[in-house]
């Protein structure tokens, strides 16, 4: 190898090993406030089973609609046309340039108005109820879902969508039997995306649906309520946990895309 | 079988048309013409894909304008193939039998006919469309576009992918389809020798009209337009002036150059016109040999100026003697051996009045002009 190329690839390597360098630092620093015992004593407090679940429930809930939602969204913005395209497109990223608390404000703010206190009325609260953890969690995670999937259906050639309606397939047939089979492994990378950023959600569940513990408490919120009791061994213990998580999805995530490769 | 009446349709700043064009039964139509004059947009709004602005389209008898592409019965074969990559050959075989419910005795005879004939036997099995070889995905895509019965088959450069071999057999391969199977196909391309090879009839289409609509031999050797003679590379055009008209048609022009040329109706003194002749018309006059009565006219001298060589041809650009007026000759290499110009030396070459076509400048179109095609 010329040692030019090797000096190109060391230069490119060098901020690689200081990044995965950095992460180990602050995965490190934490053993010596993890105590291996003590672990399995706080993974079985009612609280902290509480969060884990809601959690899991919340971020399943929300991602799932959020998909549900971005499917038709992205596939419109990738291959309809209409009037204002480009601006909804736009309009769309906003939730994910705004930063969560402001985005809760958002939503919190909404609910004071007539549309708001008329959906209140009918059932749907959001303070300190599982609706509003959803609600915040999904309006922070759609916009990635739409992004993601736009992206995916844009990679397909409509070409194929085309031959199939010669072929005898009706619009939503083209797009049941080519489109989504051809989107599959992007839908799903899509979905393990989404969830792993709703479980994840602090900022705007927090603002919408407060930190209650048993009723509102997610992970991220019981590490900030354990760090602001200074109840270290627990906000540890949650942390694990959510790495724990994080990793197990990311990972999946990888396993997807490596097979869409 | 097809008939398409004032249709005008419109993609972004392009418009298309209008077009008028009537295709009987089992007849093949190339329509051949540059990128980006429209073929592909008139393929998609006849097949469904696009509302037209203005015009109809009939197949049959019946106007589909309205009708949906998935009830037209026209199979589609893209540039690209567009097969199905999660389906294994035999579904992507079968997908428009299977959609269209058909009788899956008459699928089973119809898909062993077409095995046979576009010698897929061997593939029929592949569960990975995508390991298959260029020529294969071709016949597996031209299968699948056959397989439902189409009333009509529409071919977007299906061969722009391949390289010459297997372009080769794979048109020679369509040229077998449509005569065993009788299917009515509209085929467009850009590739000139493939319209000429496949195409009973041939349009020319230029900025979304058809300039000029015919048999080979008209296309070829009597462009309608000065555009259509540019794009099938008429090198040989020359600005010319009626000096006379003789009792029999033929022309007597003069400009630069004097030619005796073909007439045409209500031809007169003092008309421009482009006169041109394919280089490959160009008679060389062999030194010492009797000049037959049929190259009497339009007899030149002329001096080699440059050689190109394109494989099986070679191209002498001569200067004509007393003119700054070049002309391209084209000669086969076993020809050019014989001869064994080079560049400086002088010959006698012939522009045969028979080769000359003639186009009145005042019929040169306009963009707006477009030609009517009953085929």
């Amino acid at each position: 190898m010329l040692p030019r190329d090797t000096a190109f690839k060391l230069s490119m390597l060098l901020p690689l090993v200081l990044l995965s360098a950095y992460f180990l630092l602050l995965l490190g620093s934490q053993s010596a406030f993890f105590k291996a015992e003590g672990f399995i004593d706080q993974i079985s407090r009612a609280d902290i089973l509480s969060a884990i679940a809601l959690s899991l429930i919340s971020a399943t809930v929300s991602s799932a609609i959020a998909v549900c939602i971005a499917i038709p969204s992205a596939y419109a913005l990738a291959r309809i046309d209409f009037p204002g395209k480009r601006l909804i497109d736009t309009f769309i990223d906003l939730p994910m340039v705004l930063t969560p608390i402001a985005l809760g404000t958002l939503i919190l703010m909404t609910w004071n108005t007539a549309i708001g206190r008329l959906l209140s009325e009918l059932g749907l609260t959001l303070p300190f109820t599982l609706a509003g953890v959803i609600l915040a969690q999904f309006t922070v995670v759609v916009a990635i879902s739409v992004r993601m999937l736009k992206s995916t259906f844009e990679q397909i050639n409509p070409r194929q969508e085309q031959v199939a309606r010669l072929l005898g397939c009706s619009a939503f047939d083209s797009f049941r039997l080519i489109t989504l089979p051809l989107a599959k492994r992007g839908i799903l990378a899509a979905i393990i995306l989404t969830w792993a950023r709703a479980v994840g959600e602090f900022g705007a569940t927090v603002m919408v649906a407060g930190t209650a513990k048993g009723q509102t408490a997610t992970l991220p919120s019981s590490i900030y309520l354990a760090m602001s009791m200074a109840d270290l061994p627990q906000a540890i213990t949650l942390i694990v946990i959510l790495i724990g998580i994080s990793l197990l999805v990311l990972f999946g995530v990888r396993l997807v895309m490596e097979r869409k490769s | 079988m097809i008939r398409v009446k004032q249709l005008i349709a419109q993609r972004g700043s392009f418009t298309l048309g209008p077009i008028d064009i009537d295709l009987g039964n089992s007849s093949y139509l190339t329509i051949l013409g540059p990128s980006g004059a429209g073929k592909t947009l008139f393929l998609e709004t006849c097949m469904g894909l696009l509302s037209p602005q203005k015009g109809q389209v009939w197949l049959d008898g019946q106007e589909v304008t309205q009708i949906a592409p998935e009830h037209r019965l026209i199979s589609y074969l893209p540039q690209d193939l567009a097969l199905f990559p999660h389906l294994s050959v035999r579904d992507n075989i079968l997908f428009g039998a299977k959609r269209r419910q058909l009788d899956r005795t008459q699928v089973e005879k119809r898909l062993n006919e077409l095995l046979e004939l576009l010698e897929l036997r061997e593939v029929i099995d592949r569960k990975d469309v995508s390991t298959l070889s260029g020529g294969e995905k071709q016949r597996v895509a031209l299968a699948r576009a056959l397989l439902p019965e189409p009333r009509l088959l529409f071919l977007d450069e299906p061969f722009s992918a391949l390289d010459a071999t297997i372009k080769r057999q794979l048109q020679v391969k369509l040229r077998e389809v449509n005569q065993q199977l009788g299917v009515t196909v509209l085929h467009v391309t850009h590739d000139q020798e493939e319209a000429f090879m496949l195409g009973e009839k041939i349009a020319v289409m230029i900025h979304g009209k058809f300039r000029q609509v015919g048999d080979r031999d008209d296309i070829y050797y009597r462009p309608a337009t000065l555009d259509v003679a540019r794009f099938l590379r008429n090198q040989n055009i020359f600005d010319l002036t009626v000096e006379a008209v003789l009792p029999d048609g033929t022309l007597q022009l003069g400009n630069r150059i004097n030619l005796t040329g073909p007439g045409y109706a209500g031809a007169e003194r003092g008309h421009r016109l482009a006169a041109g002749i394919r280089s490959e018309e160009v008679m060389v006059i062999r030194p010492n040999k009797p000049i037959g009565p049929e190259l009497q006219d339009n007899l030149f001298q002329a001096t080699v100026e440059d050689i190109l060589v394109f494989g099986g041809t070679h191209t002498l650009c001569v200067k004509l003697s007393g003119s700054n007026i070049t002309v391209d000759v084209e000669l086969p290499n076993c020809a050019m051996r014989d001869l064994g110009y080079d560049i400086g030396d002088d010959l006698q070459i012939c522009l045969r009045k028979r080769s000359l076509w003639t186009i009145p400048m005042s019929c040169e179109p306009s963009t707006k002009e477009n030609v009517h095609a009953d085929l």
